[in-house]
């Protein structure tokens, strides 16, 4: 008792004797920190950028632990060498903290938690693609208060890191940098699906940005509906940043070869969608094949 | 005046190639096939490293009951793979790597290859480019349709000297000491190259080397010291810069040769500073496990003739790629170090 009595004391006259200097010695080491905190991310980005794929996700995965390091040096810093603070007293600190939290700052606690999560249990690293809550992008940051995301619009969100506790999250590629993509396909219900479905896993292992791997296999797979036949080829893309353009590539090259073919898209009346002339929305999935086939789009006419 | 090695002509090229063990596994597999067991037999080497050599050598061992047939360019035609009707039991088909084309529809004669090879009473002996076969035992299971794979390994010092001064007659190659070989006779500084795939370069890094020969003929007083040394550092060097590969340490050879003196500063050690867009560097793997390619086939595999004019001029300038005789571009070979470097830091091959 006597013992937190006295460290209260020591706290209290500490927290007292704070003047302008030590307040600026703060800020300034907070700004140091934060300065060689952007200049390590900034070089080690640069270099990662000039490793091959895997050595980029590699040197990304460390950004986040040195910058953690960075900051806990400068906390230790201002704790130790200026304030005089340890054991006990910190404790009381945090007690003190705890109150603050409770009033005012306590989402921004929250992230700073949510912070630590990422860096330490990885649920997410630098350079994976994830979808948390609404959002979906690759990781390009994470920061002690919230994580930047590149979406695919190339717009960058700012998550604050507390989402991690509330919103489950989803990473297409975990530290590796490639990653499943599935396409999918549509043709009409009396095309020949064997030759269909060789075409597609041939313009798939033919891709430029493909990834082919035993141990990532590539899957094709065919479901026949009512009116129509969907499939669904499941393979790696070589560098997940390639993700559309691979989905482009194998939909552009898979359509020219089904024409030649003579494999169709699915007749729009089939589907129940309204005549070209009027004005409505396509579901963005169905559109994207009948953009190649515009043979089935005169005929529905 | 040389000291180099000449008096090989008695030796097989095979066993000048260091390739006996190869030889014997691919002849045993033969003789397995004639009581009975059918092993299909794949040769696979990477570019330059003298597969077509050892097929050459394996038609002329068993001439009699062999037929060899050689693809130059992308098959398309399903005659190209057919037997003739008088073809032998054992059949030689060189450089496979062109039965296929990376597009979709291009592999019809590669199916059909493999059924011809799964279905007939032969057995084939074939040879595939390394990049080329990886990528298709990855992507179609290649390798089960082989039951023997050899797979061609680096030459050794020694077998590189004699390779490369078969080509001569005794005392014809004149053997230089260049001012650095006289300065330093024991101890000198040489670059050993190391190609870095998660860099995408290749590096020289210097490292201090003791001259045991000069040290052995300093002991023994032999005359020819000088003579030895500058031979020695010519062809370390040449091994050093080709990691054992025949075709490089020919070329590195040829472009070092000031006939008929050659001199150890003259061999060059090359490492290209690569950056391109990732298109040009797709076309470039083509090339690559192809080992040549027509502006045709780069078109039809890429999609689009202009785009490929552009790409080739890149590669040309570059000086990462030659356009030879028959009108196929191929990768230089000084620069193949640096372009599969690069291509493993692509993962465009693996």
């Amino acid at each position: 008792m006597v013992d937190v009595n006295t460290s209260r004391e020591q706290l209290l006259e500490t927290l007292t004797s704070i003047d302008t200097q030590t307040l600026i010695t703060i800020i300034l080491i907070f700004l140091i920190a934060y300065v060689l905190a952007r200049i390590i991310t900034t070089l080690l980005s640069k270099l990662s950028e000039k490793m091959s794929r895997s050595g980029r996700i590699k040197v990304k995965i460390i950004i986040p632990i040195v910058k953690f390091v960075i900051y806990v040096i400068a906390f230790y810093y201002i704790f130790g060498e200026i304030f005089k603070i340890f054991g006990a007293e910190i404790l009381l600190l945090t007690g003190i903290l705890g109150a603050a939290i409770g009033f005012g700052i306590k989402d921004l606690f929250s992230d700073l938690i949510g912070g630590l999560v990422i860096t330490f249990e990885k649920p997410y690293q630098i350079g994976d693609k994830i979808s948390i809550g609404s959002y979906y992008g690759e990781v390009t940051d994470i920061s002690l208060r919230a994580t930047k995301l590149v979406t695919p619009d190339a717009n960058t969100v700012t998550a604050p890191n507390s989402l991690i506790f509330n919103e489950a999250v989803a990473s297409g590629n975990y530290g590796a940098s490639e990653m499943m993509v599935v396409i999918d396909l549509y043709i009409a219900g009396e095309s020949n699906v064997e030759t269909a479905m060789r075409i597609l896993r041939e313009a798939v292992v033919s891709s430029k940005y493909v990834y082919i791997s035993k141990k990532s296999p590539i899957v094709i797979l065919h479901k026949a509906l009512p009116f129509y036949t969907r499939l669904r080829a499941k393979a790696y893309v070589n560098d997940l940043r390639d993700q559309f353009k691979f989905e482009s590539d194998v939909h552009t090259r898979t359509w020219i070869e089904f024409q030649k073919n003579g494999i169709r898209a699915p007749q729009l009346n089939v589907l129940n969608i309204p005549s070209m002339e009027g004005n409505y929305e396509l579901d963005v999935t169905t559109l994207r094949n009948f953009g190649s086939n515009t043979g089935g789009l005169k005929k529905s006419k | 005046m040389g000291t180099q090695h000449s008096g090989s002509e008695e030796k097989s090229f095979g066993e000048i190639l260091g390739l006996r063990d190869e030889i014997g596994e691919i002849q045993a597999s033969i003789a397995d096939y004639e009581t009975g067991k059918k092993l299909n037999i794949a040769i696979i080497a990477g570019n330059l490293a003298g597969k077509t050599t050892l097929l050459g050598e394996i038609e002329r061992i068993n001439l009699s009951r062999a037929t060899g047939i050689a693809f130059s360019e992308i098959v398309r035609d399903r005659k190209e793979i057919s037997l003739p009707d008088d073809a032998k039991r054992v059949v030689l088909f060189d450089n496979c790597h062109y039965l296929y084309m990376r597009k979709p529809g291009g592999f019809d004669i590669f199916y059909e290859f493999l059924d011809m090879i799964s279905s007939q009473d032969r057995i084939f002996v074939t040879t595939w480019n390394l990049h080329t076969w990886k990528y298709l035992n990855e992507a179609f299971g290649l390798g089960r349709y082989f039951p023997v794979q050899i797979f061609i390994p680096a030459f050794n010092k020694e077998d590189l000297r004699l390779f490369i001064l078969k080509r001569y007659g005794k005392n014809e190659i004149i053997f230089a000491s260049d001012k650095q070989s006289k300065e330093e006779p024991l101890l000198y500084i040489i670059k050993y190259p190391f190609e870095l795939a998660f860099l995408g370069k290749k590096i020289f890094i210097p490292v201090p080397k003791i001259n045991i020969l000069y040290l052995k003929n300093r002991l023994l007083n032999k005359q020819e010291q000088e003579i030895e040394t500058a031979e020695d550092r010519v062809l370390e060097k040449i091994y050093l810069e080709s990691k054992g590969n025949p075709g490089i340490a020919l070329r590195i050879w040829e472009l070092g040769l000031d006939y008929p003196r050659i001199e150890p500063k003259n061999i060059g050690q090359f490492s290209f500073n690569i950056d391109l867009e990732y298109e040009a560097a797709f076309t470039l793997s083509l090339i690559l496990s192809y080992q040549g390619l027509k502006k045709t086939e780069i078109a039809e595999i890429i999609g689009s003739i202009i785009r490929v004019d552009e790409i080739l001029f890149q590669l040309l300038t570059q000086e990462l790629i030659l356009k030879d005789e028959a009108n196929s571009y191929r990768v230089r070979p000084e620069a193949l170090g640096s372009v599969i470097a690069y291509m493993e830091k692509l993962r465009l091959v693996w």
